[in-house]
């Protein structure tokens, strides 16, 4: 196969998945330098193994078990960095900034220091408990989906849902965000 | 507290989660990324087959010329940005390392802070791990020296974090000290 026809083929496995991959990125990451930089290290690592990929029947759900992979392993080998990503989601707006647009539930200011404070509890979160509560509560994913996705059992991602929501609970009472 | 009240607030934060908002990505970020990806993936094979070959010398090299680069403005990615680049410096020994910030504008007033692993100091700044200044960036290619001592036979990651109007990226560097 010639390097265009490879390039091509690649392409048609893995383009129509974008939109869910983003989004996926997004909700692991928080903030969107870095979820650019997953969801890119996973299309160079996907290209790397494109010779599998062909093989596989859902391609899809094996993107987003390797871009969750990607992630868990880039926060566990660089512990330092991950201090510098909860500063930074500490910071007011940061994740939000833009985002209100005329007909978004946010542009309410209330709302959006609501959703503001939302964000910097999430940055208080263990990376797995985050993700669990914004891939169950969020975007609606199955808590066996999240087993599969996460490689999981579904009674810890029970669990960790269950933690993470009391958390939420604990940090956004306190602040008076909730009543 | 009372069952009511946790259920009331369990309510509200779900209702704050389905409104958590998502943006979508910028116009060209996929076709960028597509292409960076099929590049950086084949580069990464013919370096793989070169490591193989001709060992890991040849890396630690091409390490001290190329250490990286970044961009501030997504959803452009520069060349390097995607493997950790690293550098061995000899234990005492200053070595000045050149780090690339790609720019798609001219940036003023940016703030950069130098985090050094331990047992690395910056020449001029003895006995700092963290270094902060403000900077400015011109459209395209900026190049920052450093000079590195290492003074303990321990290394690490330095962080090089870019920060400009609420938008920050991070670049890292492995030294490893012999």
């Amino acid at each position: 196969m010639s390097n265009a026809e490879q390039n091509l083929a690649f392409e048609r496995l893995v383009r129509p998945h974008f939109d869910r991959l983003y989004r996926l990125a997004w909700r692991l990451t928080g903030a969107k330098a870095e979820a650019e930089d997953l969801f890119q290290e996973l299309l160079i690592k996907a290209f790397g193994k494109l010779d599998d990929l062909v093989q596989i029947k859902e391609p899809g759900s094996w993107l987003c078990r390797v871009m969750y992979n990607l992630f868990i392993d880039e926060r566990r080998r660089f512990a330092r960095r991950r201090l510098h990503t909860v500063e930074e989601g500490q910071l007011a707006g940061e994740g939000l900034q833009g985002l209100p647009g005329p007909d978004s539930p946010a542009r309410n200011h209330e709302r959006h220091e609501q959703l503001s404070q939302l964000a910097k509890a999430l940055s208080q979160l263990s990376d797995e408990h985050r993700a669990v509560v914004l891939l169950h509560d969020t975007e609606g994913y199955k808590l066996s989906e999240i087993e599969e996705l996460t490689g999981t059992p579904v009674g810890t991602v029970k669990s960790r849902l269950h933690r993470a929501r009391s958390r939420l609970r604990e940090i956004l009472a306190a602040n008076g965000t909730i009543s | 507290m009372q069952n009511n009240d946790i259920n009331q607030q369990d309510q509200e934060i779900l209702e704050l989660l389905k409104d958590y908002p998502m943006p979508a990505a910028d116009a060209g970020f996929y076709d960028q990324a597509l292409v960076r990806a099929t590049h950086e993936g084949s580069r990464r094979q013919r370096n793989r087959w070169l490591l193989t070959g001709f060992g890991a010398a040849i890396a630690a090299t091409l390490a001290v010329w190329v250490v990286g680069g970044m961009l501030l403005t997504t959803p452009q990615l520069p060349d390097e940005s995607a493997a950790i680049p690293g550098v061995t410096i000899a234990l005492e020994e200053a070595r000045t390392v050149n780090l690339v910030f790609a720019s798609a504008t001219a940036l003023e007033s940016a703030t950069l802070t130098v985090t050094l692993p331990d047992g690395i100091e910056l020449s001029g700044f003895p006995g700092q791990r963290e270094i902060t200044w403000e900077t400015s960036l011109n459209e395209g290619k900026n190049l920052l020296p450093l000079t590195l001592v290492a003074v303990q036979p321990v290394g690490g990651e330095l962080l090089a974090r870019l920060e400009h109007d609420e938008r920050n990226r991070t670049f890292r560097l492995r030294v490893d000290v012999t």
